[in-house]
Formats: C-alpha cells, sequence, structure tokens
C-alpha cells in the first residue's frame, strides 16, 4: 500500500498554464512530468499572468512550447544572469528556468552561484540525469563514476575528469539562499513486479509550489531533479528507473538542503 | 553634476548621459579602460535626479552581465553596459542572442589596444567586429562613433531612441583616448523620452502571452526570420547613416576618420587648407549603416582621392574602398598599439597623396 | 582665440592637477577646453606630460604638437623645449630645473616654484607641514601671469577652480592652494617687468574680457 501525504488533487487534461502542445520529450523523461507540475503549480497559485518562463539549453529548450506564460530564450548556461535582469527590474513578477546539469553544472555553474549566492528572488529547476541528453549523451559534470557516455566510452574516469559535482551541496554552502531541495523524481522500483512507487511525482509537486512560494516570499530556491535518460543511458525504460535508484541517487541523494523560511514544515 | 557647463571626461560624460535620458538599469564588470562607467553610475545610484535609474549590478564577469542586459531588455527597459577589448569579446554571444530576439540595449565598447590582453593606449581595431557583428550568425546592430566629450554625452540618447525604433542592439564604439579626455560641454534640459515596450514579457494577458526567442528549429521559419532582420536593416541603412563634412565642398582629396582620428585630421585640414591644399574630411558618425551616401557622392562629383586615418591595420579602410567602387584612389593611414599620427605627420601624408 | 599648453613634470609634482585647474579656469571664463592626459611612452618611469587647449572656438586636435606655452617643472621635461613654438613661452621651474632652460626664440621664465611653495606653511591647515607639494599652484599663478590675465580681477576665478577640485577634506587647502596661485602670479609679473623680451618673440594673444 502506497502512502501518499496530505491530500493531492491529481489534475488530468488541460490546464490554462499549458498550451496543449504534445512534448517532443523522449518516452520515458521526467522532463514531461515536471512540466506538468510546474503548469499545475502555476495555476493552482495563480502565478501565470505574472510569470516570466527562461528558457535554457537543453532538452528544455522548447519549454515555451508547452507553458502557456511568458517567456524568453536565453543562452547556454545564462538563465539565472537573464532571470536576475527580469527581476531587478520587475520584482513583481515570478521568474523561472528549468536547466539541465550541462546547463547549469558545467557552462552556467558561475551564473548559477553568484545568483544563489547573491540570493536573487529566482527559482531554478535543474533536471540532474547524468548526462547531456539534447546534444546525443555526451559526458556531463553530473556522470557517476564509470558511466560510459559519448565522451567517456570507456567509462568516466575520475582521475581525469573529476569526480561528478553535486550542486544542491555546492549551493547550499552558501548564506542566501532560501530553498535547496533535492528530489528523486523518477517512479521507483519496488520489490514487487510492475509496481513502481510515484513518491517522486508527489514529492516533485510539492516541491515546485515550495519553491515558486519561496521566491514569492523573497528567497532564492533550486530543486534539483534527479531523472533519467533512457534513451542516452541506451537502456529500457524500466531499467533507467532502477538506474536512477540505485546508482544516480546514491551519487545524488535527496534531501531538504536549505529551507530558510521553513515552508517544508506547513 | 550641477554645473550648467561641465568639465568631464568622456567615460563620465556618456554615463551621465545615460542617467539623463532615462537609463535604468546598468550591469556591468570593471575593465579598463571603460571602468569608469560603471564607478559614475556606482556614484550615481539612487540620486533622485535620476528616478528611472533603478538598478545598478556589477555582474560576477562579462557574460553574466550581458545575460543581465538580455533579461532586463526584455522587460522594456533601457539598459545598458560597458566594456572593452576582452570583455567586447566574451559579449558577442550575447549580442547574437540580443539581434536574433530583437532586444533593444546600449553596448558601449572602449576600444583598447589588441588583440589578446594588448595594452590601454587607444586603438579602433574592435571596427570589424562592431560593424561587422562580432557573434554567430547573421545579424548587423548599429554603432555609433563620438568623437568629443560632448558627442559621449548625447550618443546614449541617440542609442536609446534607435535601438527601441528599430528593437536591436546599438553599440556606442569610442575609444582609450576619448574615455579619459575632458572638454567642455552642457547638457541640453530635454525630457526622457518614452518608447514603445509592447512586445516585452511581463507576464501574459489572458490569452496573449509573448515569446522572446531566436530559435526558428523550422527551416522556413528561420529563413523568414532572417529576412526579416535583413529588411529591417535595409531600412537602418536607408535612413540612418550619420555622418558630418569638413571642407569637402571643392576638395580634391578627402580624408576619412572616425572618433579621435577625425579631430586630429580636422586640424590637419585646417593646416593644409593653409598650404593651399584642398582637403576636406568626411567624419562617419554611425559606422553602422557606414555613410557609403556620402562617399560614392564623393565620388559622383569627382574626388579621385581619399585618405583613410585609423588605429588599427587597415578595416574601416574596406568600407571605403567598397563604397568608392574602385573609381578612386583610397589611401590609408595606420597607427596601432595605443599610437596615434599627429596631425603634422597626417598633412604630410596627404601631400604626398596630393600629388 | 586659442592657446595650447604642454605641461611636463615626474609622478607625484600634480602636473595633471595644474593641467585640470589651467583647462577650468578656461571653462569658466567662458572657453572650450580640452585636456589630455598622460600619453605615448612618456608615461613610463613616472613622467607625466599632458596637453590644454583653450579656445574661443570649438577645439579641433586635443592633442598638442607646438605649444604657445611649456611648463618644466622637473629636469628630463625639458626634452620637450624644441617643441615650443618660436616665440612662445617657457615657465619652467628652477628651484629643481638649475640650467639647460635656454632658447633663443622664446620667453623663458624662471620660476622658483618649489621654493616659493615652501614658504607658505602658514597657510596649510595642518601647521608645520612641509608645502612644497604647493608648487604646481605657483606654476599655476605662474600660467595665469604669462596668459595675460589680471589677477586682481580674477581672483574670484581662482578660488572657483579650487572650489570645485578641492572638495572634502582637501578643502582646507583652498587658502594655501590661492595664495601661493597669487605668489606664483606676482612673482612673474615682477620678473616680467624687470627683464626685456628677447628678439623677435610674438607677445601672447590677450584673452577677450
Amino acid at each position: 500500500m502506497i502512502g501518499i501525504e496530505g491530500h493531492y488533487e491529481v489534475k488530468l487534461g488541460p490546464l490554462p498554464t499549458l498550451t496543449g502542445k504534445p512534448t517532443h520529450y523522449c518516452a520515458g523523461c521526467e522532463h514531461g512530468t515536471l512540466t506538468r507540475l510546474i503548469a499545475y503549480a502555476l495555476h493552482e497559485l495563480d502565478l501565470r499572468e505574472r510569470t516570466v518562463l527562461v528558457d535554457s539549453v537543453g532538452c528544455s529548450v522548447l519549454a515555451h512550447e508547452y507553458l502557456n506564460v511568458d517567456a524568453i530564450q536565453s543562452p547556454h548556461g545564462r538563465a539565472p544572469a537573464v532571470m536576475t535582469g527580469i527581476k531587478r527590474m520587475r520584482p513583481d513578477l515570478l521568474v523561472f528556468a528549468v536547466q539541465g546539469d550541462g546547463d547549469a553544472v558545467s557552462i552556467g555553474l558561475s551564473e548559477l552561484i553568484y545568483a544563489a549566492n547573491r540570493g536573487e528572488p529566482i527559482t531554478v529547476f535543474l533536471v540532474n540525469n547524468g548526462i547531456y541528453g539534447m546534444t546525443g549523451g555526451q559526458m556531463a559534470p553530473t556522470t557517476p563514476e564509470g558511466m560510459v557516455t559519448m565522451t567517456s566510452p570507456h567509462g568516466r574516469d575520475i582521475a581525469t575528469t573529476g569526480a561528478p559535482i553535486d550542486a544542491s551541496k555546492l549551493l547550499a554552502t552558501f548564506e542566501a539562499p532560501a530553498y535547496v531541495k533535492r528530489v528523486l523524481l523518477p517512479v521507483t522500483p519496488t520489490p514487487a513486479t510492475d509496481f513502481y512507487n510515484a513518491r517522486g511525482s508527489i514529492e516533485g509537486a510539492r516541491s515546485v509550489r515550495n519553491a515558486f512560494r519561496v521566491q514569492e516570499m523573497g528567497g532564492f530556491s533550486f530543486v534539483e531533479f534527479v531523472s533519467t535518460c533512457n534513451v542516452n543511458w541506451k537502456m529500457s525504460i524500466l531499467k533507467s528507473k532502477q538506474y536512477a535508484t540505485e546508482v544516480l541517487a546514491k551519487v545524488f541523494p535527496p534531501g531538504l538542503f536549505k529551507d530558510k523560511f521553513g515552508v517544508e514544515k506547513r | 553634476m550641477t554645473t550648467a557647463r561641465d568639465f568631464l571626461k568622456g567615460n563620465e560624460a556618456l554615463a551621465y548621459g545615460a542617467l539623463r535620458t532615462g537609463l535604468n538599469a546598468f550591469f556591468g564588470y570593471p575593465i579598463t579602460p571603460s571602468s569608469e562607467i560603471p564607478e559614475t553610475l556606482a556614484v550615481e545610484y539612487g540620486n533622485p535626479q535620476y528616478p528611472a535609474f533603478k538598478v545598478f549590478l556589477q555582474a560576477a564577469s562579462e557574460i553574466e552581465a550581458i545575460n543581465m542586459v538580455i533579461g532586463a531588455a526584455a522587460t522594456g527597459a533601457k539598459v545598458m553596459a560597458a566594456t572593452s577589448g576582452p570583455g567586447f569579446s566574451l559579449k558577442q554571444e550575447g549580442i547574437s542572442f540580443a539581434a536574433g530576439m530583437e532586444l533593444p540595449m546600449l553596448i558601449v565598447d572602449v576600444n583598447r589596444g589588441g588583440p589578446g590582453l594588448g595594452n590601454l593606449g587607444p586603438e579602433q581595431s574592435d571596427y570589424f567586429q562592431a560593424t561587422k557583428g562580432g557573434g554567430h550568425g547573421g545579424y548587423r546592430t548599429i554603432v555609433l562613433a563620438p568623437s568629443s566629450v560632448p558627442e559621449m554625452a548625447s550618443f546614449p540618447s541617440l542609442a536609446f531612441s534607435l535601438a527601441f525604433q528599430y528593437r536591436t542592439p546599438v553599440i556606442i564604439l569610442t575609444d582609450a583616448f576619448l574615455g579619459q579626455l575632458k572638454e567642455d560641454l552642457m547638457f541640453p534640459e530635454v525630457p526622457a523620452p518614452e518608447f514603445d515596450t509592447s512586445w516585452a514579457t511581463t507576464g501574459a494577458r489572458g490569452p496573449v502571452r509573448h515569446v522572446i526567442s531566436s530559435m526558428h528549429l523550422d527551416l522556413p521559419e528561420l529563413s523568414r526570420h532572417s529576412e526579416h532582420l535583413r529588411s529591417k536593416f535595409e531600412e537602418v541603412d536607408r535612413r540612418e547613416q550619420r555622418s558630418e563634412k569638413f571642407d569637402t565642398d571643392d576638395a580634391d582629396i578627402v580624408l576619412v576618420a572616425y572618433g579621435i582620428c577625425a579631430r586630429l585630421c580636422q586640424r590637419a585640414v585646417g593646416a593644409l587648407r593653409a598650404k593651399g591644399v584642398r582637403a576636406g574630411l568626411l567624419r562617419p558618425i554611425t559606422l553602422s549603416p557606414f555613410p557609403k551616401g556620402e562617399l560614392a557622392a564623393f565620388v559622383e562629383r569627382g574626388v579621385q582621392k581619399f585618405l583613410v586615418v585609423e588605429l588599427n591595420t587597415g578595416q574601416m579602410l574596406q568600407d571605403v574602398q567598397l563604397a568608392t567602387g574602385g573609381r578612386a584612389r583610397i589611401g590609408s593611414l595606420q597607427r596601432v598599439g595605443g599610437l596615434f599620427p599627429s596631425p603634422s605627420e597626417i598633412v604630410r601624408e596627404v601631400e604626398v597623396m596630393a600629388r | 582665440m586659442k592657446i595650447e599648453t604642454i605641461l611636463a613634470g615626474h609622478g607625484g609634482q600634480g602636473v595633471l592637477e595644474l593641467a585640470n585647474w589651467l583647462a577650468y579656469f578656461n571653462l569658466v571664463r567662458g572657453r572650450h577646453v580640452a585636456y589630455t592626459p598622460s600619453y605615448g611612452p612618456e608615461t613610463r618611469g613616472g613622467k607625466v606630460k599632458c596637453f590644454v587647449v583653450s579656445s574661443d572656438e570649438r577645439i579641433d586636435s586635443p592633442i598638442v604638437e607646438d605649444p604657445d606655452i611649456l611648463v618644466v617643472m622637473n629636469r628630463p621635461s625639458l626634452d620637450f623645449l624644441p617643441l615650443l613654438k618660436a616665440g612662445g613661452t617657457l615657465l619652467v621651474n628652477s628651484s629643481l630645473v638649475k640650467e639647460g632652460a635656454r632658447r633663443d626664440d622664446v620667453t623663458v621664465v624662471e620660476v622658483p616654484a618649489t621654493e616659493i611653495a615652501g614658504g607658505l606653511r602658514e597657510y596649510s591647515p595642518e601647521k608645520g607641514k612641509d608645502t612644497a607639494i604647493a608648487a604646481n599652484s605657483v606654476m599655476f599663478g605662474a600660467c595665469l601671469a604669462v596668459s595675460g590675465e589680471n589677477l586682481r580681477a580674477e581672483i574670484e576665478g581662482i578660488r572657483e577652480v579650487f572650489t570645485h577640485f578641492l572638495t572634502g577634506r582637501k578643502a582646507g587647502y583652498i587658502p594655501l592652494n590661492v595664495k601661493a596661485v597669487e605668489e606664483g602670479f606676482e612673482h612673474v609679473t615682477r620678473a616680467r617687468s624687470a627683464a626685456p623680451p628677447p628678439k623677435g618673440s610674438v607677445p601672447l594673444p590677450r584673452p577677450a574680457p
């Protein structure tokens, strides 16, 4: 029996915050899940007409095609800087971005760190699947040791490429960020065959809502969603959920790293 | 700054000019010789004399700064960044994105010695980069070249007008000399203009939402967008070529120079005229769109000789060659490394050409 | 009317300040001015060489090749003497430049600026502190005298210059600097009435009132 905390009305079907366009995301990808969680939170909190989405570069580059809000595209890695520009000029707007691990932790790490360190009241959702998805499966800063990718064909060698970077722990070392959370988003296998635990989606929904609430309260919010990329991991969808649970979640354990405003307690 | 007639260095004049025309936000990173611009703005931030100036932020890098500019510009604000050499290079991706997204903004490049780290002397070696587009893809921006401290003060206003009218980044290309030169100037009492920003991303309104993007994955769609950018620049080319002429009505030889070189050439023209040499000066004010019309008119009138004086190894020279269509002799006086030719050296060069 | 001036010395002598004061003084009197700080190879080794142009018309080149006035604050800056226009004026800090300030076709005005400044301790806000640093203000006075200014009429203009530049804590130094200007001015006026001008020298144009 699966326990559900709280009461979550599952809304299937169209939302004003969704354009209704079928997504391009691969079957088995959590981007689609996250898109709906965001759409639902924006709708529930009545934020649509105050929201600006900043597209990043990666699989979420087309996010504005699915989320029915004002949107501006950012160059690769620069979303936190673009968001800062918007929010500083218009503190009344809700500004957020969905970034991949390459976008946020590789080319954009400096922009992410400085926005977090300044405590900009913006929201970053990091979809961490340990690989570069959009560009065809190259190694990412979050690729676990030994994982085979297009640019680490013999498995990632820590000695020459360094160890995976833990963005949540890194941002939590700064004083300013108000909400830093890591969620294991995919469904996870249970001992029973063909039964998967969807706690990740529920936790994800809660975290997205909390992240927006923290921004409204004036804080920097960051949620890292440990996710899958079955296509580039070269696994079946179900296998990828297993890999995420057994490998990726061990390198990046879920947790609440910062909650300055105590939103999780409410 | 409260006196009606001020005595300011170029960089300060530019900062005050931007403030007086309603600058909303500045994002920058210190780099010599442009740092006085953010320093002046930092001091004046919060001054009730400039109520529109809402945001001053020193970014962690040149890249972070240009992307903050993009974000603020997307809300319809008047936004500026200032940099030099290596920083201008780092901003090119952002400028390409901004041009593709048709975002108005003002980027100031204080040209110093290059390439690489170079030195802190004045050069005009960023000409290609600024006018041909130093970023990837097919786009053009408007490039203004001040040649005096009063122009450093008045060009931000002109820049924002053009930027919002044509929805494009505008670059003010100045140099280390003009940045430090101090001259007298007067600030005109003109109200800061307001522009149409109905395209901005400031939250959806009912069914209407704005997406500002330079990505057009559909090939015909990108083709249409690029054609649109091109025809927009063709209109800019038709309507916004700006230049100033000195003593060119009966000139046999026309000097072509911008920025500090134009001032030196002005002196040289005076000296040449005193010696009976019929020399004149064409000073481009817009480097992009280049004042091709004036050059073509000179050739039409029968001017056979031009001397391009610039602080690089021959960049504007090419635009002059193009504009005169091989129908005149184009001389080139070049100096680099932060050195510049004296007016008497220019006079000698013209005398040689005039023979 | 246009006056082009080159000022040279070494770092720390206040040459750039002096150039700024000269420029601002002319600006206050309604002229166009251009000030160019040190440029080029001369700036290595702590050398300072700058330009001031003041004119009734808009100024073309701010670069000065053949100045009407050359201000030399230290010995190595005499190297610029060949640049001075025939009939021009050399103002030299004779406290530090003991010899070599000679050219037959220019007016040479020797001003023991460092010594004159040193004698003004009583005007310093920090009583007893050495005031030789005000040598540049002495030279300011000398420049004004050489340009044909009337000190009595312009003392307020001089105060305005120092009020503009010496703000905050530095405002305490205004009296010292104004006195130094007066001393420099008086020194040149006395010396000029004593010595005849050299052969073939052209008097500097008087500024319009």
